[in-house]
């Protein structure tokens, strides 16, 4: 009995040593980052640094004498900022729209494919809708820009719009879908038209879950760094225009840090830090409206302005509604559709099983070698230190405890973190650790942390799935809660932790900002171990869609890529929804009973 | 072979039994016991004595704190937070609140629940999962003691040939005398039962009825029920529950019969008419 209870002391403390480390790990982000920008920060001045508006790093002069730089982030700020802020209005209006089509003007097996298309969106890694924008939108825009080059303002918001659009759609879908019925009912009931009554009841009462929705959105298009890089022009300039180039702060890492002198590589981790808090502010936010929602908020009785009631209003926001969703469903074929004809022709079999040596001929396979490697690490690490985070917050930790509080603020810290810091603070400590060069052991080991938030939430979903009376079932027979939790309680969350595995290796293959400085800056050959370099398929995309020698391989492997993605995407929904059935088993199985009941009774019957 | 397995599983039946009447007796006494769910006062200083091997049913409006009362006794209210317990639970001789040793006391005291729950597993590890708990790893062991407790539950017959199969695909019944099985397959000397038919329909009910009637004979039950007339057919004991108060307790015949008390009577002519 003694050795037993032992068992389960141990047991609790790994779970809760594992949880600590989220906080751990979210700390260090934060400490890292401001460390490494002191130094740059106290030589520029924090305010020259905020506030100045030129960035001009460290040079020297023709006679390769020292040339002091500055290095003001404003027109960064400033391009960041409008930036994002272009980016909602297109992606939050997109998103917002089709979550009203998708929760209240479509049904059934419509409804489903719908849902389908966001999910598969969202999983689209951010080098292929770079590319995509890079390929057929930029040259769209090139007709309408006066000097005939788009990249710059619109390119980039509008890209980055149709990124943060799934994220904006499906949890305004789940904010609007969660308003009770009896309003809309309600409504219609006093006269309305079913336009007004979604839109001046129903989604008035889901205000503070579609602002959740936005400020997700708007988090997102913050960080986002790869697609940005390749359509915004980059200069380190104002925005002027909506076809003047200009540069984010995420694309001023990207850009600089592989050539970066002391301070400069200062003052990028200070844009970091400015980005992180950035993210700060996000989440707080986002905790402010979400508990605003738990205290019942106001939305549901008061009326929508009568301004925006009026019936053809109304039934302009239904139209507005099913353009939307068409829009997304239209744009995913057409990228989809656009990369199997531009990438299929180019797969020839030097690019998919040949050698690559540097300057040689493109072979993805080094790529693809790099990333199952990447992938193999990865979640060798994060799936077990996710889901032993995700038993201690369900299973051990009551929901007062002050302990899960601080545990979930570092978990939702660590999802909002931009991918590029990331990238930021796995050169300083897994490349640092590892012996100071790039290695896909430091790229595998920064991702992973990046994961652990996915696999946490994806794993306590499924858990929460899990009916309390399993437990109860195992407890009376006086099995342990470590028995309970791994005979009974995983094993019937398994479908949804396989979803949340997927999920993450899908996740490993679209990320490329975290590799940029931890595995390799250039296009590596076949690496020989998990020490050595190496080049992801997203970043190899990246490099290649750079130079215009490698076009068709460029497409090839872009193709490549999106169709691994989609496919692990759609694995993830299936398992996902295994999970779903497993449990409305219960419900199925009562079924049948019924049935085999009704059998049974004719049968002693008759 | 067969005969020789039968023989193993008798003998190995009588030591247990032996082994487990000496240590404990199978009666449970509770004396001036209060609950409190943080403020909320849920039992009020209940006294009763529950003897062994016998039928003790729990009536009572819903509400009224009996599935409350069962969960003291396998100490199951352990897991609801700011959960206050006092008094004195005595199951088996022993001061349950007083001793560490909650798995021990769960494997003599076994639960059934409302809704059936069995593990989504197939029916033999559903049956040898108790077992398996307290150590018992070898497989001719195992088979021994899940025949035997499916034989206990009347459903030998029914599942001998889908042992393997998933406990999951089993009809509602089934499933509900499947966790009686497994409650017994720890040799368990009390049998706490919350509801067990509720969810069921006439025939499984029945079945469920006439189980109980023959496990008494060697496990003591304690079940609660919404039905007077289960109630009524099955217990040899009776205990009559009104806002957490234990109002009444006698012998189920004289309950319905002649209640002494006024809330009784009317509780249980209101539920009959
Ligand atoms: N976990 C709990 N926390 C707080 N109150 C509870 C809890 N469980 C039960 N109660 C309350 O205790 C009272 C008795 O509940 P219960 O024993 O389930 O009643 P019964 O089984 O007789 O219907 C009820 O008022 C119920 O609301
Ligand atoms: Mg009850």
């Amino acid at each position: 009995m003694e050795k037993s209870r032992i068992k389960e002391m141990c047991g609790k403390v790994v779970f809760a040593a594992t949880a600590a480390l989220c906080i751990a790990a979210a700390a260090a982000i934060f400490i890292f980052i401001i460390m490494k920008s002191v130094p740059a920060l106290s030589e520029t001045g924090l305010g020259n640094f905020l506030f100045g508006s030129e960035w001009a790093p460290d040079a020297n002069d023709v006679y390769g004498q020292p040339l002091a730089g500055s290095y003001g982030i404003l027109p960064m700020l400033v391009g960041t900022l409008t930036a994002t802020a272009c980016a909602l209005l297109v992606g939050g209006s997109l998103g917002f729209f089709t979550a009203v089509f998708l929760s209240y003007y479509c049904k059934g097996r419509l409804k489903a494919v719908f849902s389908s298309v966001i999910n598969l969106l969202a999983g689209v890694p951010s080098v292929i809708f770079g590319f995509f924008g890079i390929k057929v939108i930029m040259p769209l825009f090139n007709m309408l820009s006066p000097n005939g080059n788009s990249s710059g303002l619109l390119l980039t918001s509008v890209i980055l719009g149709m990124m943060i659009f799934p994220t904006v759609a499906s949890l305004s879908k789940t904010a609007l879908e969660a308003v009770p019925r009896a309003y809309y009912e309600g409504a219609l009931a006093l006269g309305d038209t079913r336009d007004q009554a979604v839109f001046r009841t129903v989604v008035p009462a889901a205000k503070s879950g579609i602002t959740a929705a936005m400020i997700l959105g708007v988090g997102r298009a913050l960080g986002e760094t790869m697609a940005v890089v390749m359509v915004a022009g980059n200069s380190p300039q104002f925005p002027r225009g909506l076809f003047s180039s200009f540069r984010t702060m995420t694309a001023n890492i990207v850009l600089e840090m592989g050539y970066a002198g002391e301070v400069q590589m200062g003052a990028l981790f200070a844009t970091g830090g400015v980005l992180l808090v950035f993210v700060a502010i996000t989440v707080a936010l986002l905790s402010l409206v979400t508990s605003e929602k738990k205290n019942g908020g106001r939305g549901g009785k008061k009326r929508g302005i009568s301004l925006f009631g009026g019936r053809k209003i109304c039934f302009a926001g239904k139209v507005f509604s099913v353009v939307s969703a068409m829009f997304a469903l239209a744009f995913l074929a057409a990228l989809i559709i656009y990369l199997l004809i531009m990438g299929l022709p180019h797969l020839s079999g030097q690019l998919l099983f040949g050698s690559y040596e540097y300057g040689g001929e493109i072979s993805i396979l080094p790529s693809v070698a790099a990333t199952l490697m990447t992938v193999g690490i990865s979640l060798v690490i994060a799936l077990p230190l996710g889901i032993c985070t995700a038993i201690f917050l369900n299973e051990y930790a009551g929901s007062k405890n002050p302990f899960v509080r601080v545990i979930r603020g570092a978990i939702d810290v660590l999802s909002g973190v931009p991918s590029i810091v990331y990238g930021l603070f796995g050169a300083v400590t897994f490349v640092t650790l590892l012996g100071g060069s790039y290695s896909i052991a430091a790229g595998s080991l920064t991702i992973s942390v990046m994961l652990l938030p996915t696999v946490i939430r994806a794993t306590e979903e499924s858990l929460r799935a899990v009916p309390m009376s399993l437990r109860e079932g195992a407890l009376a027979l006086g099995a342990g809660k470590l028995r309970t939790v791994f005979t009974v309680v995983l094993p019937s969350a398994m479908p949804g932790i396989i979803a949340a595995a997927i999920l993450s290796v899908g996740r490993v293959m679209s990320e490329s900002a975290p590799f940029m400085f931890t595995m390799g800056s250039s296009i590596q050959p076949m690496p020989e171990g998990a020490m050595s370099g190496g080049t992801t398929l997203a970043v190899l995309l990246y490099y290649l869609s750079g130079e215009n020698l490698y076009t068709d391989e460029a497409y090839a492997c872009a193709c490549v890529l999106m169709l691994i993605v989609l496919l692990l995407n759609v694995a993830a929904e299936l398992a996902g929804r295994a999970l779903q059935k497993k449990f409305q088993g219960e419900k199925n199985a009562k079924k049948k009973s019924r049935r085999r009941r009704a059998l049974e009774q004719a049968k002693e019957n008759g | 072979m067969l005969r020789k397995r039968a023989e193993g599983e008798e003998r190995s039946n009588r030591q247990k039994k032996t082994g487990e009447e000496r240590l404990f007796s199978k009666d449970i006494h509770v004396s001036n016991a209060n609950l409190y769910y943080g403020d909320f006062h849920a039992l009020k200083d209940i006294n009763i004595d529950i003897p062994p091997e016998r039928v003790t049913a729990f009536i009572g409006p819903s509400g009224c704190g009996k599935t409350t009362l069962l969960k003291c006794f396998n100490r199951m209210n352990d897991l609801v937070p700011d959960c206050k317990i006092e008094g004195e639970f005595l199951v088996g001789g022993e001061d349950i609140y007083k001793s560490k040793d909650v798995t021990g006391l769960r494997k003599r005291v076994g639960m059934v629940f409302q809704k059936p729950n069995p593990f989504p597993m197939s029916v033999y590890d559903n049956v040898a999962y108790g077992p398996r708990t307290f150590g018992i790893k070898k497989r001719a062991e195992l088979d021994e003691i899940v025949e035997r407790s499916l034989k206990q539950a009347a459903m030998w017959e029914e599942l001998k040939d889908r042992l393997n199969k998933s406990a999951l695909g089993l009809s509602g019944g089934q499933q509900q005398r499947l966790c009686i099985a497994r409650a017994l397959a720890t040799s368990p000397g009390i049998i706490l039962m919350d509801e067990p038919t509720s969810a069921l329909d006439p025939i499984s009910t029945a079945k469920i009825e006439e189980l109980i009637g023959s496990i008494k004979e060697f496990t003591t039950v304690a079940i609660v029920t919404h039905n007077m007339q289960q109630a009524a057919r099955i217990s040899d004991k009776t205990g009559f529950f009104l806002l957490g108060e234990l109002v009444e307790y006698g012998d189920t015949h004289d309950i319905f019969e002649r209640p002494q008390k006024e809330e009784t009577k009317r509780y249980i002519e209101g539920r009959f008419g």
